[in-house]
């Protein structure tokens, strides 16, 4: 059996995200007020979704799409996938912990230790890098924090670490 | 009158024109820099006008909006590589006119055409719009709900090369409007169970989380890239030749008229911004040119064109936006957004609801123009200084100031989730070749499309509503061609039905036409079905005549 192709897979994926969202949107409450149901909107898109779907699915099996950043640089499998995509992967990841970790670190601190984690992935870690990125970053984020918590009024989320939002 | 100088007293203070200024300048420097949209830039300034009143953050935008636009010239000419789509057709004439010493006179021309496009886009934004706006009085939920359904049609238009990929991304981007309580009953929708996605998913982080987010991870992601700075180039120091500049661009006013016009009739048109006006209006001057083998070598028509026509489109858009409430791009998409936000509700009637917002949009957009004028020798410093930092530290700093901001909107943390999350869904889409504009419009036009449906069907549950009404069959006709649209521009000098595709269009729009009320709109019917079956006869000439290239059927 020939293998899927990415388009294939994608479009059945989509097919199995429409099942779900159909079978989601048949539990939506009814009010018993208004005519126009609270289900009804969702389920047209649904609808044309899944239609759509099903065409990219079949245009998928006669057309292999040539669309997309395949990167002609990129090895096959899944060492390939994580060295194309290293710099994309490592900065989500960093965005995830300083999420994660903002109620601690506040957005100050913490948004200081983003920028100098992804400064230092992206650019390099020898001594005068890291001395360069750590003014990059404590001058940039302290300019942001001094303009949304001063200029613009917001309060940001504050550190559990030294109070300070 | 009252409403001019009420929204004359709003922007020309200050406070409002330093914000403009502030806006003209980031622009100018987003559109020269190669890979910052103006897309990107004007959804990055959303979070500073959360603090702003509706007038003062639709100002700084259109700020932002019209300094992209002339910001694309300066790495167009001094280093050939376009700073947007919407001047890829300045660098044709700009850049060799630059390498043949002349860097300071193909800048001014290039600045002064600008100005000029904009201000006469401009005049005609205020001329226009006001009368546009006055059809919107006769609208009802039908005609609305029609209306909101062509602009949503004009996802296929904004496919690109793939259209079902357009499509797909489209209806996710209605499906992620939905998600969470809904306006009308209040009832939680697509949430299973989680306390998060009953909130649902706010605007702004989906928007700079498919936008901006996804674009960034595509700057870096090469690393030798991302350690690169951002123009490989030498000192720059040039000074802009204005008044030689300007003297030029005002001989030669027949092309820039010309070419304003080419860029409003653009912009009204949905789907159709300035990186195709742009190119129309370098054609049209070139074919006008009594020395067209000049073009391509340094002329001056061959920058005055492009320049004057895609500030033009900016007008042109901003009619279409004011006058029917729906957006033509993703830039005024976001800046429909941006009035959600501030809690206006863009509609055909929006002008006559709310005339002093609308005219401190128009006034701003005149005022833009000369900010954009007055700061282009400050942004060309700045640029060089820009040009000069790296990807990297650029990108890691945005990306920081994207969370930030997004924080700001609601201050909840949930958003910066969100950020994260369609940051990751739309680097996904981007490497799976699904185009971004469709879902964003679908992201701003789903809630807006089901109000008006929940109306319509409030109103009357009879559905002939929809082909009763003269402006609801005039929409959903054009909705019918606007959805070919796309295998329209796939097929056009390759097969004979598109001949036909502009005159049946024309015709099946008369019936709404003479369903209308009054002399004057069945008149234009009369005209519009003797210009429909001329064309009709000159497209059966044309096919007539059509030989396919190798290979293709007709």
């Amino acid at each position: 059996m020939r293998a899927l192709n990415r388009d294939t897979l994608i479009a059945i994926l989509l097919l199995l995200f429409c099942g779900l969202l159909a079978w989601s949107s048949l539990h939506i409450r009814l009010p018993g007020y208004g005519t126009l149901k609270p289900s009804t909107w969702p389920q047209i898109i649904v609808a044309v979704l899944t239609l759509f779907s099903a065409i990219y699915f079949v245009q998928s099996l006669s057309y292999p799409s040539a669309d997309g950043d395949k990167g002609d640089d990129r090895k096959p499998g899944l060492g390939g996938f994580l060295e194309y995509f290293r710099n994309p992967i490592i900065c989500f990841a960093i965005y995830f912990v300083f999420l994660a970790t903002l109620p601690w670190a506040g957005a100050l601190i913490g948004g200081i230790l983003l920028v100098f984690a992804l400064l230092t992935v992206l650019g390099g870690w020898t001594p005068r890098d890291l001395v360069r990125h750590a003014i990059y970053a404590t001058v940039s984020m302290g300019f942001m924090w001094t303009l949304f918590t001063f200029g613009l009024r917001v309060i940001l989320p504050e550190g559990e670490i030294f109070s300070i939002r | 009158m009252e409403h001019i100088f009420a929204a004359l007293a709003e922007i020309a203070t200050v406070h409002t024109l330093l914000l403009m200024s502030a806006g003209a300048i980031a622009g100018l420097l987003a559109g020269a820099i190669p890979g910052f949209t103006i897309a990107m830039a004007v959804v990055l300034t959303l979070p500073f006008t959360f603090s702003m009143t509706a007038s003062q953050g639709i100002a700084t935008m259109i700020g932002v909006f019209v300094g992209g636009l002339s910001g694309g010239l300066m790495s167009g000419i001094l280093i050939g590589i376009p700073g947007t789509p919407s001047s890829v057709a300045t660098t044709f004439d700009g850049f060799p006119m630059a390498r043949q010493g002349r860097p300071g006179l193909a800048l001014g021309l290039g600045v002064w055409s600008s100005f000029f496009g904009g201000t006469i886009s401009a005049i005609c934004l205020i001329a226009i719009a006001p009368q546009l706006a006055r059809i919107g009085l006769e609208f009802q939920p039908w005609d609305y709900f029609a209306l909101v359904f062509f602009a949503l049609t004009i996802t296929a238009s904004l496919a690109g090369k793939n259209l079902i990929k357009g499509l797909i991304s489209g209806a996710l981007g209605l499906l992620i409007a939905t998600v969470g309580e809904e306006d009308i009953n209040g009832v939680s929708r697509f949430d299973f169970g989680s306390d998060y996605l009953q909130e649902g998913f706010a605007f702004l982080p989906v928007l700079i989380g498919l936008f901006a987010f996804s674009q960034l991870m595509g700057d870096i992601r090469n690393p030798a890239e991302a350690r690169r700075s951002l123009v490989q180039t030498g000192d720059i120091d040039i000074r802009i030749e204005h008044m030689k500049a300007a003297k030029i661009v005002l001989s030669r006013w027949t092309n820039l008229v010309r070419s304003s016009i080419i860029g409003i009739f653009t912009g009204i048109l949905p789907a159709a911004g300035s990186s195709i006006s742009n190119i129309l209006a370098y054609d049209q001057a070139k074919k006008a040119s009594a020395t067209p083998e000049k073009f391509g070598t340094g002329t001056e028509d061959g920058i005055i064109a492009p320049e004057a026509s895609n500030n033009a489109t900016a007008g042109g858009s901003l009619i279409t936006m004011m006058a029917l409430g729906i957006p033509g791009d993703i830039v005024t998409a976001v800046m429909l957004g941006a009035l959600l936000i501030h809690d206006v509700v863009p509609s055909p009637s929006f002008i006559t609801e709310a005339p002093v917002l609308a005219y401190s949009i128009f006034i701003a957009f005149f005022f833009a123009n000369f900010l954009v004028l007055f700061f282009q020798s400050v942004a060309l410093k700045l640029f060089v200084l820009v040009t000069k930092v790296k990807m990297y530290v650029l990108a890691g700093i945005i990306l920081a100031y994207c969370g930030i901001g997004v924080f700001a909107l609601n201050n909840i943390v949930n958003d910066m989730w969100t950020l994260l999350i369609f940051g990751v869904v739309g680097y996904a889409m981007r490497n799976l070749g699904f185009p971004l504009a469709p879902m964003i419009l679908g992201v701003v036009l789903g809630p807006i499309a089901e109000r008006w449906l929940a109306r319509a069907v409030a109103l009357s549950t009879d559905m002939t509503n929809f082909i009763t009404h003269p402006w609801s069959v005039f929409f959903l006709t054009l909705s019918l061609f606007s959805m070919g649209f796309g295998i329209y521009q796939r097929d056009r000098g390759k097969k004979v039905w598109p001949f036909y595709y502009t005159p049946l269009m024309v015709l099946a729009l008369t019936p709404a036409m003479f369903m209308m009320e009054g002399f004057i709109r069945p008149g234009i019917g009369i005209v519009m079905v003797a210009g429909g079956l001329y064309a009709l006869y000159r497209a059966h000439q044309k096919a007539a005549e059509f030989k396919p290239a190798a290979g293709e059927s007709a």
